[in-house]
């Protein structure tokens, strides 16, 4: 049975990843200055944890120590849409994502216990608690009754595909179109770049993993960009979904690498502030990417689309 | 017929993953070359040929048929069949082949009228069919056509050939017998396939066959080490071999497991084949105590599936040839498709067909030994872990399918069908 690795507290990790967010939002550039008691009141935690999660930083190569003047950025990060995946993974981190990717392959039923976990994966029940809280906050699953957790509805199969395709387009274009949308230039800029890299390597060597991670991203930014909290949380939420293991199957490069060119328009209509213009090749974006592979075909009969229940 | 820079090539593949597939192979090298391939398709694919960035021409239909309709259509269809692809091929005569043939002739059919309409509109400098049966509207169409036999080459006859969709060896005594009852069942499709051809001012076809060879271009997957010997030579100047005809995918990475450990085998039956859950279910049991990973196809029914074990990834779709690329073994249903591209990269095929041409390539790859064929039905537990295990071990039978795969790779088919059509158009 698989076993959870020791890793660093997810407290020091989560800080670490939001002192990266705000040196970005604040333009912070390669060589600024760290003083731990301004990033401990930029992030609202006291100095103590700051220091920690310096460290790892600094342990990461991102942050450098110096003896004088204290920390410094290490890196320029608007070359980097995300350090997420330089950081290493909480315990709890990790064992999220195996339960998810567990589930996706319907190694889990839909109900899950703690016990069963914890026996599954060989670790402790406190560890097992805070990988549930993790999803549970990120709207993955639920509480049942008890000791158990239902996960939710995840767009990995025909119709909850559809359907998630439907809500993009119904919100989406309208994040864009609310009065108020702003782009975060910085976080675009870096997009930008990551996308153009992704397109220019070879089919062969396309990588789908960063594709999944640029996508969502993207439209984070769209989601992220929204003037109406609401709009902004029901998207957030729903491109989590969209995270799990499962969701991009059915996918192959050349539409991939199409759907790459069109974030990259909707990004120079952004930045142009011709929102309607992006809300509108948003939209077309989102038809072209809706899968319309038939779920099964047979000389002579009609293809099917959608579900079909399980066989008698 | 003038020479273009950019001819324009129409490829009308069949509503089957396989020959639509097979296809875009054809058409992604067409494309390398300068071509404009363009797809007919049947109104349930369109779609699937934009994704590889290509344009179509999707057929009118009068299909009435509503969502629910045709979601209760399948539901019936998989109801009435699943049965059936546990018979016999000479028991699937008059159970699924003559009905199937009596669809088929419908889609010709309902298609002549807007293909004509569509072939005046387009005008192509050619027309690639890949199918199981004419549509009298190409032959009409002014420009040559081209037969893509993507079934086994079986779907071609000769004396020493086995009968189409038999399974049979050539020299089986019941060959007779098969040929018989393939006429009777199907000689009421066939008849009135006919009339449609005569309606259209083309000759009627002998009985049994609903496709004719082209007069221009015929190509067939056939990839040598499966070839069989004809007593009637093909004529190599319209009768070209392809040696398979893999599309290409894009990069395929291998899952990790929870039991990550040992060989890779890869399970698809198809989509249909995806319904049959029960036997799958069956067989993922088994897989639980086998030293291997599994990668298995299972269509939209994943929810059908519990307790799945910790060596086994299932998922709704895969880039199939980069994932055989990567596999020990492939477990399919000996659609040809399928068949080759195990072929094409060295893998050992394990067979278990329910129904047309994968009977045919299933006893081929016992004959060739380029693989195995297990019965749907009927098999123990340790019957099928001593085939997969066997399979996996068969260091002369991996050897052999290494060197064909090396020679099958010098020579993609998708070249050589591409160079075949842009030839027969620059004539």
């Amino acid at each position: 049975m698989q076993a959870v690795a020791r890793r660093p507290r997810t407290n020091h990790l989560d800080l670490a990843q939001r002192i990266l967010d705000v040196a970005r939002q604040r333009g912070f550039e390669a060589g600024a200055h760290l003083p731990e008691q301004q990033i401990a009141s930029l992030c609202n935690v006291s100095r103590t944890p700051v220091r920690a999660a310096l460290r790892l930083l600094t342990e990461k190569g991102v942050v450098r120590w110096e003896a004088e003047s204290g920390y410094r950025l290490a890196v320029d990060l608007t070359n980097q849409a995300s350090l997420a995946a330089d950081l290493p993974s909480a315990e709890e981190d990790e064992l999220a994502e195996m339960i998810l990717r567990d589930r996706s392959a319907r190694r889990l039923d839909q109900t899950v216990t703690i016990g069963a976990l914890m026996r599954r994966y060989s670790a402790e029940r406190k560890t097992v608690l805070k990988a549930l809280k993790k999803l549970t906050d990120e709207n993955l699953l639920d509480r049942a009754p008890g000791q158990s957790w239902l996960f939710r509805r995840a767009p990995d199969d025909p119709e909850a595909q559809g359907e998630s395709y439907e809500f993009r387009l119904m919100l989406e274009p309208a994040a864009i179109l609310a009065p108020g949308f702003r782009l975060d230039g910085t976080r675009a800029a870096a997009l930008r770049q990551a996308m153009e890299a992704l397109l220019a390597l070879p089919d062969a060597a396309f990588d789908i993993k960063e594709f999944q991670r640029l996508d969502i991203d993207f439209h984070g930014l769209i989601a992220d960009g929204a003037a109406n909290r609401f709009v902004t949380d029901a998207l957030s939420d729903h491109l989590r979904l969209r995270r799990l293991p499962g969701t991009y199957a059915g996918v192959n490069v050349f539409r991939l690498k199409q759907s790459l060119r069109e974030h990259l328009t909707i990004l120079d209509q952004l930045e142009s502030r011709q929102y309607e213009v992006a809300a509108d090749l948003l939209r077309v974006h989102l038809r072209l990417s809706r899968s319309q592979r038939p779920q099964a075909a047979s000389r002579g009969a009609p293809a099917l689309f959608g579900m079909i229940s399980r066989p008698d | 017929m003038t020479r273009k820079a950019s001819p324009t090539i129409a490829l009308f593949p069949e509503a089957s993953f396989g020959a639509a597939l097979n296809c875009v192979g054809i058409a992604q090298a067409l494309r390398a070359r300068g071509a404009r391939p363009v797809f007919i398709c049947h109104a349930g694919f369109s779609g699937v040929f934009a994704d590889y960035g290509f344009q179509e021409y999707q057929l009118p239909t009068d299909d009435p048929l509503t969502d629910s309709e045709r979601q209760s259509y399948w539901q019936a269809f998989v109801r009435r069949h699943l049965p059936h692809f546990r018979l016999s091929p000479i028991d699937q005569l008059e159970t699924y082949v003559a009905p199937t043939w009596e669809a088929i002739v419908d889609t010709a059919v309902n298609a002549e009228a807007p293909l004509r309409q569509l072939m005046t509109r387009l005008k192509p400098d050619a027309v690639v069919l890949d199918n199981v049966i004419m549509f009298p509207a190409l032959a009409a169409a002014g420009c040559p056509w081209v037969r893509v036999v993507s079934c086994a080459e079986t779907e071609l006859p000769d004396a020493d050939v086995p009968p189409y969709l038999s399974g049979l060896a050539a020299d089986d005594p019941s060959r007779a017998a098969f040929e018989a009852r393939y006429l009777a069942a199907v000689a009421p499709a066939h008849d009135r396939f006919n009339r449609l051809r005569t309606e259209a001012g083309l000759a009627p076809l002998p009985r049994g066959l609903f496709l004719e060879a082209s007069p221009d271009l015929n190509l067939l997957l056939t990839p040598t080490i499966v070839r069989r010997q004809r007593a009637e030579p093909l004529d190599p100047a319209r009768f070209v071999y392809l040696e398979g005809c893999v599309r290409s995918e894009g990069p395929f990475d291998v899952p990790v497991f929870p039991r990550n450990d040992g060989p890779l085998v890869y399970l698809s039956f198809g989509s249909l084949g995806a319904m049959d859950v029960g036997l799958i279910e069956r067989m993922l049991a088994l897989f639980d105590r086998l030293p291997a990973r599994f990668i298995v196809n299972v269509g939209g029914l994943r929810d059908s599936y519990r307790a799945v074990p910790d060596n086994v990834y299932l998922d709704a779709w895969f880039p199939q040839p980069s994932v055989v690329a990567k596999s020990d073994l492939f477990i399919h249903h000996g659609g040809n498709n399928s068949f080759c591209e195990a072929l094409r990269f060295g893998v050992p095929s394990l067979i278990m067909p329910y129904c047309w041409d994968g009977h045919d390539n299933a006893q081929r790859a016992e004959e060739t030994g380029v693989g195995r064929h297990l019965s749907r039905v009927g098999w123990s537990d340790d019957e099928l872990e001593n085939v997969i295990l066997g399979l996996m071990a068969d260091g002369e039978m991996r050897y052999r399918l290494e060197e064909n795969a090396a020679t099958m790779a010098q020579a993609p088919g998708t070249d050589a069908a591409a160079e075949a059509i842009l030839a027969l158009v620059r004539t």
